[in-house]
């Protein structure tokens, strides 16, 4: 049965390049090209491989961005999805996580998804917040920190990360899944995939068009409030260990301290 | 043109992933531990499905080659896009040759040269026999011209000879300095006819046939130890009355006899405008390693990009970056309108961007100091590259004579 996948995906100023806050709102400064997510790479991922196992199958893209940015919805077209929903209003600037997800819930419900995949959280915001919000706002199963994802149309068969080893959880589509990066190698762009992005439909909508308040959204619908930030401490200098022949009983310690092992 | 567009940014940044994913993590290998260069250019096609680009343009050229030979007009190349065909073209050239200008120079001479030949100079017949497995990579190419004794003199002094026998030819005579020459699977090369007329040899017609790996009496060499571009095998081949039939000869006679020194001056253009875009992915690479070593390295106690002498180096950088990034665009600039650049034109394109890429990448060891000697930093390996754009496709004093030439001749 062929399956409608919509990915959330976030488009952020590029983290190679320096960033800034406004000074005003102390908020990140967008105001510059904005990227995709790195994370939600491998969300695009996931989402083309379950729909290439099913003929018919198909991406759609949601994303909140402002100024009507598309670059990084171009790079998620370019790798294989099929189509994109930007919300994109003035209204939106200083939006908390709340807010957003109502927007993008407003927005994915227009697409009829089988099923929504979303990173775990944003490179930028790291609030990890908002796809199990869109999950209760959507009335939808939610099942976090995919590390491998398989369904049959459905129901969804997920193998879900956790301190000790994985879960193995099961639901009923259509549901709210998030993934975790590296569980799948996103796909390089192929040359005839990126000039074919550009000519793909990106349906851009404001506020209204989803049938939402401007009160709701932004500053105005905002329910938490940055009151103030600072400089991240500087990192101190590591603990320095001179092997005296049990270096490896100490790493293997260390290791097993941070849970790593 | 004034910058690449959007989407050629996005092919540029998928290219860059890919070189720093791919090829960065062998260089070692590739220029010290005498790895071919093949699987990870196979893997380039394969990955951007470059590959399959490759068979659509194929089966358009034989579909257009049919309609002419079938008394229809000949259309030269896809009606528009040409700008566009180009800068996806260049665009990967400028962006592996930042760490490895030797795998353009195998990818190149097997797809461009190689192939490009039998696609432009091949019947039908010949295009779909040895064309699209050049192509597509799947098949490895030399293009055979240089020999011992004729360098830039290429065509007049060629001494490797086709003499008719029956309705075919034997081939006798040695080439040297041949890219992929070690390895190749399928070999254009160009030869003088000797049909015992007497014609002085300067003067004989050229003929282009087309050889396979392990032809009685084709012997390949291994590898030549070389200055730099190790990445780039390079070797001889050895004639020993290779027996090949008419339909080796590309073209199978339909063309003037003499259509070998035609064909060989076809590539000119293509190829000194591909040598000029290698030369900008060194000097792009030079400059940014440089610029962030002048930031990072530290001389009584200031980072020496504070020194004027190293902000003179970094500018007259960034000044052929320029010049050469907007030669490069020109060339894109003239392909979209459906141009070329003359022969004089690409001539000047390649002397200007050659000498540029070597004075940078001199310049960029000299800032680097110490450092910049070691393999480690990766200048070194970058200037030794780069020495090779001032001899390939045509010597600087080549370069000279077809731009003097031209010029004299208005």
């Amino acid at each position: 049965m062929a399956m409608n996948v919509v990915v959330c995906v976030k488009q952020i100023p590029d983290p190679a390049a320096p960033s800034s806050l406004d000074p005003g709102t102390k908020t990140l400064n967008r105001s510059g090209k904005l990227i995709l997510d790195d994370s939600d790479s491998y969300g695009v991922e996931m989402a083309l491989q379950l729909a290439g196992n099913v003929e018919g199958s198909e991406v759609t893209l949601v994303s909140m961005a402002p100024g009507g940015e598309v670059s990084g919805l171009r790079t998620a077209l370019a790798m294989g999805a099929a189509r994109a929903i930007l919300v994109s209003d003035d209204s939106l600037a200083g939006s908390d996580a709340l807010s957003t997800a109502k927007v993008l819930a407003a927005a994915i419900r227009r697409a009829e998804p089988d099923l929504v995949i979303a990173a775990t959280e944003s490179t930028d915001g790291y609030t990890g917040t908002l796809p199990v919000q869109v999950a209760e706002l959507l009335g939808l199963p939610s099942v976090t920190f995919a590390k491998s994802v398989a369904t049959d149309g459905r129901n969804l068969k997920v193998e879900r990360q956790t301190e000790a080893g994985y879960d193995e959880v099961e639901c009923p589509l259509p549901a709210v899944v998030t993934v975790t990066a590296g569980v799948v190698e996103p796909r390089y762009p192929s040359f005839k995939g990126i000039m074919a992005a550009k000519s793909k439909p990106v349906e851009t909508l404001t506020v209204s068009d989803l049938g939402l308040d401007a009160s709701q959204v932004g500053w105005a619908g905002a329910r938490q409030e940055i009151t103030d930030v600072s400089e991240a401490e500087a990192r101190s200098a590591g603990e320095v260990v001179v092997d005296e022949g049990d270096g490896a009983e100490r790493i293997v310690a260390f290791l097993e301290q941070v849970k790593v092992v | 043109m004034i910058d690449w567009s959007d989407e050629q940014l996005a092919v540029r940044d998928a290219v860059r992933r890919f070189v720093e994913e791919e090829i960065a993590p062998r260089v070692d290998d590739l220029e010290h531990g005498d790895l071919p260069p093949y699987d990870v250019l196979r893997k380039l096609y394969a990955t951007f499905g470059l590959d399959q680009l490759a068979r659509e343009s194929f089966k358009r050229s034989v579909a257009r080659r049919r309609e002419a030979d079938g008394g229809g007009r000949a259309r030269n190349g896809d009606a528009g896009g040409g700008g566009s065909q180009a800068a996806l073209t260049l665009i990967p050239i400028v962006e592996i040759c930042r760490y490895c200008p030797g795998l353009v120079t195998a990818l190149g001479v097997s797809t461009g040269l190689a192939g490009g030949t039998v696609m432009k100079r091949g019947t039908p017949a010949q295009m779909e026999r040895w064309g699209l497995d050049l192509l597509t990579l799947d098949k490895i190419g030399a293009w055979a011209i240089t020999e011992p004794g004729s360098g830039s003199d290429a065509l007049g002094g060629m001494r490797t000879s086709a003499r008719p026998d029956g309705d075919g030819y034997v081939l006798n005579g040695n080439k040297t300095f041949i890219t992929n020459g070690p390895y190749a699977d399928t070999i254009v090369l160009y030869a003088k006819l000797d049909d015992g007329s007497g014609t002085d040899l300067r003067h004989r017609p050229v003929l282009t046939f087309v050889l396979d790996r392990g032809m009685e009496g084709l012997e390949q060499s291994s590898p030549f130890r070389k200055m730099g571009l190790h990445s780039s095998p390079t070797g001889e081949l050895f004639l020993t009355d290779v027996q090949v039939g008419p339909d080796r000869l590309l073209g199978e006679g339909k063309e003037a006899s003499d259509a070998g020194r035609q064909s060989a001056r076809d590539n000119f253009v293509t190829e000194r405008a591909g040598v000029a875009a290698m030369a900008l992915g060194v000097i792009e690479e030079c400059l940014s390693l440089s610029t962030r070593y002048a930031k990072d390295r530290l001389l009584w106690g200031k980072p020496i990009g504070d020194f004027q002498l190293i902000q003179l180096k970094l500018a007259h950088m960034e000044v052929a970056r320029l010049n050469v990034q907007n030669l490069v665009f020109r060339h894109i600039e003239l392909s979209s309108l459906g141009r070329s650049l003359t022969l004089a034109e690409a001539s000047a394109m390649k002397l200007y961007a050659a000498q540029a890429a070597v004075e940078v990448a001199m310049e960029a060891v000299q800032l680097f100091g110490g450092n910049g000697y070691m393999a480690e930093f990766r200048v070194e390996q970058l200037a030794r590259d780069a020495k090779v754009f001032q001899i390939y496709a045509g010597t600087d004093e080549v370069q000279v004579t077809h731009i003097a030439r031209d010029l004299l001749s208005r």
